[in-house]
């Protein structure tokens, strides 16, 4: 895979952990952006990003090639990651 | 008038105001019949406002939660106490137990927030985050 999977997440987010702890569990290499982390102007940009994305601003995103999968959903990351 | 007589009590986590019972007195405690919360009857004035007793404790929370809950007649699933870390994280990092998968930290995010309030278990079958489900 040439581009590595991007995980957009909030730290307090039950669901982002979750999504976080099967993406570690499958030994997946990804990239994670704790938005609720970043300064005010970074968390702008990132959530005009977000936006972008998914019309909308619900965590997790994950980004795998073109698929973007909102929530944690482990059978489309199954199916995005080939696993 | 006395202080009584169609009095209203401010609930601080909802913002809105519920009917003041007679029988209650000042520093009663009494739970705000929108949100769920544990609330100490003061007397400002001639306004009833309820107090936050165990303001920002772990306590306050669950107490409010279970309430809510058993208010609504709402059910909870695994998710329970992995929601209430990330309510207590969110209240350690942003002052207030809001909501834990928004960004937003606005009192109408405060947990029950607004939306749930206003019938979003009812419509989606559960809230935003997931934490209040409605009984099937």
């Amino acid at each position: 895979m040439t581009n590595k999977p991007k995980v957009y997440a909030l730290t307090t987010c039950p669901y982002c952990k979750r999504t976080r702890r099967f993406l570690d569990a499958h030994k997946i290499d990804y990239d994670c952006i704790e938005v609720d982390l970043l300064d005010d102007a970074k968390q702008d940009e990132v959530l005009d990003e977000i936006e972008k994305l998914t019309g909308r601003r619900s965590f997790p995103v994950v980004v795998v090639g073109k698929e973007i999968i909102v929530g944690h959903d482990e059978e489309k990351l199954k199916k995005a990651l080939k696993i | 008038m006395t202080v009584h007589e169609q009095a209203r009590v401010y609930c601080p986590v909802c913002q809105a105001k519920f009917r003041f019972d007679p029988s209650w007195k000042e520093g009663d405690i009494v739970i705000c019949p929108i949100c769920g919360q544990r609330l100490k009857l003061k007397l400002s004035g001639q306004e009833w406002i309820g107090d936050r007793p165990e303001k920002g404790t772990e306590k306050e929370i669950r107490d409010r939660v279970d309430e809510y809950a058993r208010l609504k007649g709402y059910i909870f699933n695994d998710m329970k106490e992995e929601l209430l870390e990330g309510l207590l994280a969110k209240n350690k990092r942003s002052g207030d137990f809001y909501c834990p998968c928004r960004m937003e930290h606005v009192p109408e995010f405060m947990c029950p927030c607004k939306p749930t309030r206003g019938g979003d278990v009812e419509r989606n079958g559960k809230c935003y985050c997931g934490l209040y489900w409605k009984k099937t």
